[in-house]
């Protein structure tokens, strides 16, 4: 933990960092690039930062001047940074250290840390588990000991999903609390920078210092940053904590459900009222294929400069075209190419109104939904995930199935919505750690921690660490 | 919704420029076979006078800001990852035939 900690030797500790990670990391996989640390250990030094001496790990779609940032595609391999992102400055000079890029699932878009440039990301709890995604490298990296704090991002439950899978905090807050200038996009409309630690007031910290209005990204929010941290009150007395039904409708483990209502009676006994609270079953299955349709549109054209002409890697060709051409192909992993012909497909003139436009429509009346939900409770929640995290061999899912289609993805809601939204752990399954979602209106963080802060004193899942083995 | 043909697959490939091999191509289909049907999920929503939710909140956050010279970036910076560069400028095959 960082919050409230007293320093003794920063110098050591990012050291002690640095040699944990790359002796974890033929097991784990979860590092990208190690970064130079000597003058940001004597900038820490001397820092009254809000992190003064932390070290942390940036996943490897944040800009970091000088520093090779690859976003996790082979078109980017060799790609510096040209400049720092907004964060990256904000956390060297909250005084931490950056030890490290993280991998995860290329430019952000997958959900179990298997489509990494640098191979699959293991799960530090069991090695032939998946650590989720797609912020896998900065997930297994805080669960398993090696840092308290990693910066993540969240276009689907690219944060939330992961920190359930390790037994971590994995925070997504509101759209728009934190600049996203400087990090490789996915999709405009969805992405939030989001991060991991490993206890709530470590969660409360880190929003401190990073929240904030940022001119250079003209979509951040002007409200005042709050002190998260100081404000923090687990109480649950007099809260009202909602639970979403359909998501506990859809999920089938007996295990997952007793951990869920174990803690939920806890909750209870601890003052809080509970409320089953239930949206449009079948307006509900259609997360996945609204998210797909305009995530796989928004990346699409994002991602529509990374051609080889000004940056990344090039491929030769006789004409401009065919270099843009065969520089994208081999630059870019089967998914990805897979992921653009879909978004490709929504795009075109022809499927426009039918599908972006048709999956824009069904987005706002989603999010309808899920304010209606939240509107007489504090705080919605339901499992993180159905199961524990799934083998690496596992690709059986059936994805038509209301449990694929529900518990698996309903998280996205608060990516349509851009509600604050986090994952705390609530227990294990067979030694597997397994999350709770936590979801508060629009910029009521300070809700969202306190109902996570009095869960975690009511589970005691804080400060956990995977024992690292093979 | 229709299912998508091989030959379509390759025409979307193209408009984003990239290329597949015969078995991607046919994978991809095989994937549009899932997707079409959760698409179809969303054929069964009404959204009769519904508006398209763009972003997540219509709070204004953007402005036009005076035109003042702010957070520059070198051209040295900016040219570093240029795979091929040339006295400032980044050089790619000729365009015009002659």
């Amino acid at each position: 933990m960082f919050a409230n900690r007293k320093i003794v030797n920063i110098e050591n500790e990012v050291l002690t960092a640095i040699s944990v990670a790359r002796k974890q990391q033929p097991l784990l996989n979860a590092m990208v690039s190690f970064t130079e640390v000597d003058e940001a250990i004597e900038h820490a030094k001397s820092s009254s930062g809000k992190m003064a001496g932390v070290p942390i790990v940036l996943k490897d779609n944040v800009l970091t001047k000088g520093v090779r940032t690859t976003g996790s595609v082979s078109i980017l391999d060799n790609y510096i940074g040209a400049y720092d992102a907004t964060i990256t400055t904000k956390l060297k000079d909250a005084g931490a250290v950056i030890i490290g890029k993280s991998a995860l699932d290329g430019l952000g878009m997958g959900g179990t840390g298997t489509n990494c440039h640098t191979g699959f990301v293991h799960n530090p709890y069991d090695v032939n588990r998946m650590a989720g995604g797609s912020s896998a490298g900065s997930a297994a990296l805080v669960a398993s000991g090696a840092v308290s704090f990693a910066i993540g991002s969240d276009t689907g439950d690219s944060v939330r999903k992961p920190a359930s899978f390790v037994g971590i905090v994995g925070v997504k807050p509101t759209y728009g609390r934190i600049s996203r200038y400087g990090i490789i996009p996915y999709a405009s409309s969805l992405d939030h920078v989001g991060y991991f630690t490993r206890s709530v007031e470590d969660a409360a910290l880190a929003l401190e210092v990073l929240a904030g209005r940022d001119d250079r990204d003209m979509t951040s929010s002007f409200r005042i940053v709050e002190d998260y941290l100081a404000n923090l009150n687990g109480n649950l007395s007099g809260k009202t904590i909602g639970v979403l039904g359909n998501v506990i409708d859809s999920i089938k483990n007996e295990s997952t459900l007793k951990l869920f209502n174990d803690l939920v009676d806890k909750c209870k006994t601890a003052g809080a009222t509970i409320k089953i609270v239930s949206m449009d079953p079948k307006r509900l299955q259609t997360c996945l294929p609204v998210y797909y349709i305009i995530a796989n549109s928004e990346a699409t054209a994002n991602h529509s400069n990374l051609d080889g002409i000004r940056f990344g890697m090039q491929e030769s060709g006789d004409t401009l075209e065919e270099l843009m051409t065969n520089s994208r192909t081999k630059g870019f992993s089967f998914l990805l190419r897979k992921r653009f012909i879909i978004g490709s497909y929504s795009l075109a003139d022809e499927n426009q109104e039918l599908l972006l436009r048709k999956a824009q429509k069904v987005r706002r009346l989603l999010v309808e939904d899920f304010k209606a939900a939240l509107a007489d409770v504090d705080v919605l929640i339901a499992p993180a995930s159905g199961d524990v995290a799934p083998l690496l061999t596992d690709t059986s899912a059936d994805q038509l199935s209301a449990r694929y289609l529900i518990a698996e993805n309903y998280m996205v809601l608060g990516n349509f919505s851009g509600y604050p939204s986090m994952t705390i752990p609530m227990g294990k399954i067979n030694g597997l750690p397994m999350g709770i979602n936590i979801t508060a209106k629009p910029f009521e963080e300070q809700v969202m921690f306190d109902v996570a802060f009095g869960m975690e004193n009511l589970t005691g899942c804080k400060n956990m660490t995977a024992e690292v083995t093979v | 919704m229709e299912r998508i043909s091989k030959k379509k697959v390759f025409k979307l490939a193209e408009q984003v420029m990239l290329k597949l091999s015969e078995e991607e191509a046919d994978n991809i289909v095989a994937e549009f076979d899932t997707l079409l049907k959760q698409l179809d999920l969303l054929d069964q929503i009404d959204t009769t006078h519904v508006k398209e939710m763009i972003f997540p909140f219509e709070e204004p956050t953007s402005f036009f800001r005076e035109d003042i010279v702010d957070h520059v970036c070198s051209v040295e910076d900016v040219l570093y990852n240029a795979p091929v560069e040339e006295q400032g400028y980044f050089v790619i095959p000729k365009v015009v035939k002659d």
